[in-house]
């Protein structure tokens, strides 16, 4: 099975490899040079011209990419030359200087991914990666790749910060039902590449980012680091299938890109998959509380309509739960975990 | 029972979570709504049209039961869906505050995804704000800053950062800041890129953001990827609200909140419409705001902590197509519903409405209709006697992507079954607190003559007024008390017409004054619940 990732280019960038090509995580797709803080370069006054002459005298427009020693303006025998390449922003006919934006160093722009090159374009290069691709409901953070290890014993285990040691250095952790801001920022600071969970709280993933922020802002946090999550908000269990998927992957090699929710397992068999409206007999997850993250099985579907606590009317189901409470559940709150997805 | 013959058709609005379908039929020689199914848009057509034959199987004449199936396959269907994509949109602007804090309302009322908005002083590097420009993933740039009659250079830088930073042919590029740089403007770019449009910030004391939205809605519908505009929900829910109002004569404001959108439209009774369509004021919206879970908490007074409501709202965004099951989650999405209704109706007032229309299913769907019309209530502030009534059924935006004739034809024969009306609102501002706001007198055709009610401000109470039925209202104001109107007489009349909820006296003021000790509050919003949540009958009537 396969997925095709997107790597987008941004403006100026050079691209170094082909259709066809084989990729690995750390290699380099293609080069751009950002540009730095703007420069102002005097024109009108070394052109000896007005301000209004000396932009009729330039050579260049916004946007345009010079190299070092590139003309700038050019007013009879006259010309401004720029010392190191620059990307021309602006001129100002106030005081005749131009606005540029030296180019800084080099900069890689890697793929993150282990694969073949699909396509190239002018704004993206497509990489087609042998493995399973999980996707979640949200996530945060720059792309990191590791190996994965399991970090939890159950399903519906929290991921604790005690469970966070030198071992996990560099690795993507699978696990738990939540994971608090503290266990967050230890497994940041034990350089954990990434983490994956069923469930966390909004407040305690926002403690979190504002805490890297400040860090961020002093200087203090280095590396990245991404987290995905793939059920839901509040202490919500993975669903035992997945969770039996993730523990059959253990030491796989994985992409994680947490901004886009998106987890890449080299080599994986198909991931167990979810369809929307599940019928009698269906394995089913629920999505809200008070069964968020609880799986079961859907007995059967009511007939009509039947209101729920908060007096929504709604096609509903029964469900036997795996902990033998059994509930009735809207369908719409219900997806069928089914064993195999094409990927 | 009902009859269905062959005479039917299907109205289809397929959202971005949900999908609606209503099936209208000829019964005893007129048009009505025979049947109604709603359900997650990822559960397909197919499930969909099950779901109407089954509800169509209840009503339907025993003869037909067998052919339903065959019946609305072959029906007509009038339908409107939700933009799959939403269009996005990067402003450059000099000031964040005023060149893009216009350009970015009048990007976002006309239905844009702003994605980033980069100015001068946004505290960013310049070399930041290249490279968040050079990697933006946009259909169109929005380009402002400079007032009219002035030739600021950092107007011109900021549309210049924007040239530098633009692939060539990567997207149309509006320039709505100063006029007298507009040709400079568009020299920066390749030929035909740049459109020009009036200033949304002519000068420091004025925003007149009309002809850049109206710009910027034409451009939606330009670059749609080949999708009839007429069928996007955005556009045809509106245009059924204006015929709605030319055949009602009346002044209508709907606003549909959906799980991702949502629409504000305005129609005078010539027709004349006023249209906002954000992309991101839907439901899900709610969950990248910043304090949005601490306000929510705060309105909801009993839908759990800041934590919890957060949660909420993230799985609103996450899951949109999932529905509460307990009733502090449905609380928790209703004030959110509400806070977005009334960032709609923030953006410039609306002034007196004779009508007040709620759509999308956190309203139109609400389990009592007690709870769609405090949502409206208290999103919108209608100041003044306003008629308020759902659309549960979803048929307003179907019948709008019908062509422009048949719109109000459309309306005119399914009058009967468009809107549930919840019943009339009285809604006072101003006046001191305990003080007396208004006392009404209700005549009700048929009812006993009853004494006036007396509310003071910050009251809220609920009088029986069953559909169907009208009254006739005299109200007199307390001092410094307003409904809006000028007041030429101390005494104003009025005609209420009735609901599933009633005649709703609120004294309450605009906006809606809460006590700042947290219990208090509570209390407070407790009892404003309750006075309109209970059932009302003509023997009780109910003050908070």
């Amino acid at each position: 099975m396969s997925a095709v990732h997107r790597v987008r280019l941004p403006v100026g960038a050079s691209v170094l490899v082909e259709a066809g090509h084989r990729v690995e995580p750390a290699e380099v797709l293609a080069t751009r040079r950002p540009p730095g803080p703007g420069v102002t370069i005097p024109v009108a006054v070394p052109l000896r011209c007005s301000a209004a002459d000396a932009r009729a005298a330039l050579e260049v427009t916004p946007g345009s990419v010079l190299e070092a020693d590139g003309l700038l303006a050019r007013h009879g025998s006259r010309e401004v030359r720029i010392a190191d390449a620059g990307l021309f922003l602006a001129y100002d006919a106030d005081d005749g200087t131009a606005l540029v934006a030296p180019l800084g160093p080099t900069e890689p722009i890697l793929g993150h991914v282990r694969g073949e090159v699909a396509s190239v374009g002018a704004d993206a290069v497509e990489i087609r990666v042998d493995g399973a691709l999980v996707t979640g409901i949200a996530g945060s953070g720059a792309a990191v790749h590791g190996e994965l290890r399991v970090a939890v014993h159950e399903p519906g285990e929290e991921l604790r910060a005690g469970a966070i040691d030198v071992g996990a250095t560099g690795r993507i952790l699978v696990g738990g039902s939540r994971a608090s801001a503290e266990t967050l920022t230890r497994a940041r600071a034990m350089g954990v590449a990434g983490i994956v969970l069923a469930g966390a709280l909004d407040k305690e993933l926002r403690d979190f980012e504002a805490a890297q922020r400040r860090r961020r802002q002093i200087g203090g946090a280095r590396g990245a680091f991404s987290i995905l999550l793939l059920e839901g908000y509040g202490k919500t269990s993975f669903d035992p299938a997945l969770f039996a998927w993730f523990r059959a992957h253990d030491g796989r090699m994985a992409s994680l890109f947490g901004d886009g929710a998106r987890l890449y397992v080299y080599d994986a068999e198909p991931m167990p998959g979810r369809r929307a409206l599940p019928r009698p007999g269906d394995r089913v997850i629920a999505h809200r509380r008070p069964s968020a993250g609880a799986t079961g099985i859907l007995l059967r579907e009511l007939p009509g309509t039947y209101a729920a606590p908060s007096g929504v009317a709604a096609r509903s189901g029964l469900v036997r739960f795996d902990d033998a409470r059994t509930a009735i559940v809207p369908l719409a709150n219900l997806e069928a975990a089914e064993p195999r997805s094409e990927g | 029972m009902t009859v269905v013959d062959a005479e039917l058709a299907l109205l289809l609005d397929v959202g971005s979570a949900w999908a609606k379908a209503s099936a209208i039929g000829v019964v005893r020689g007129r048009w009505r709504v025979v049947a109604h199914a709603a359900q997650p848009t990822a559960w397909g057509a197919a499930e969909l049209r099950r779901s109407l034959v089954e509800r169509l199987a209840e009503a339907a004449d025993a003869r037909l039961v067998d052919r339903l199936d065959e019946l609305v396959a072959g029906a007509p269907r009038i339908e409107c869906h939700t933009a799959r994509q939403p269009r996005r949109l990067v402003v450059v602007a000099v000031s964040r505050e005023l060149s893009g804090g216009a350009a970015r309302r009048a990007a976002e009322a006309a239905g844009w995804s702003v994605v980033d908005v980069v100015s001068l002083d946004d505290g960013r590097s310049l070399a930041d704000r290249l490279s968040l420009l050079q990697q933006a993933e946009v259909d169109a740039w929005l380009l402002a800053g400079g007032f009219d009659g002035t030739r600021s250079p950092r107007a011109l830088e900021a549309a210049a950062l924007a040239a530098a930073a633009r692939r060539p042919d990567g997207g149309p590029v509006v320039w709505a800041g100063s006029a007298d740089l507009a040709q400079e403007v568009e020299a920066l770019f390749e030929p035909g890129s740049v459109t020009s449009v009036p200033n949304p910030r002519p000068d420091g004391r004025r925003e007149t953001p009309d002809a850049l939205r109206e710009h910027l809605q034409d451009l939606i519908a330009a670059i749609g990827g080949g999708e009839p505009e007429t069928n996007l929900a955005a556009m045809s829910f509106p245009r059924a609200v204006a015929a709605l109002a030319s055949r009602s004569r009346l002044r209508v404001l709907a606003v549909d909140v959906g799980a991702r959108a949502a629409v504000r439209a305005l129609a005078e009774p010539d027709g004349t419409l006023a249209t906002r369509v954000h992309a991101q004021g839907g439901l899900a919206g709610l969950a990248a705001m910043p304090g949005a879970a601490a306000r929510v908490a705060r309105l909801a007074g009993d839908a759990g902590d800041d934590a919890a409501i957060a949660d909420v709202l993230q799985t609103l965004a996450a899951r949109p197509a999932t529905l509460p099951e307990t009733a502090e989650e449905l609380h928790a999405t209703q004030v959110a519903a509400r806070l977005q209704a009334a960032a709609l109706i923030e953006e410039g007032g609306v002034g007196p409405l004779d009508l007040l229309v709620g759509a999308g299913r956190t309203i139109a769907a609400a389990p009592h209709p007690a709870q769609a019309l405090r949502i409206l209530l208290d999103g919108v502030r209608p100041l003044g006697v306003t008629q308020v009534a759902i659309d549960p059924a979803a048929t307003l935006g179907p019948l709008g992507s019908l062509p422009d004739a048949e719109i109000g034809e459309g309306i005119g024969l399914l009058a009967e079954d468009l809107l549930v009306p919840l019943g009339t609102t009285v809604v006072t501002r101003g006046g001191d607190a305990g003080r007396p706001a208004m006392r009404v007198t209700v005549h009700r055709s048929g009812w006993p003559a009853s004494s006036p009610i007396e509310l003071r401000v910050g009251q809220l109470q609920v009088v029986p007024l069953p559909p169907g039925q009208t009254a006739e209202l005299s109200i007199e104001m307390g001092e410094g008390v307003s409904i809006g109107a000028p007041r030429r007489s101390p005494r104003i009349t009025a005609t209420a017409t009735g609901g599933a909820v009633g005649l709703v006296l609120d004294a309450r003021g605009v906006p809606v004054q809460l006590p700042r000790r947290a219990d208090d509050r509570r209390a407070v919003l407790a009892a404003w619940r309750d006075a309109l949540g209970r059932e009302t009958s003509p023997s009780t009537e109910h003050l908070a």
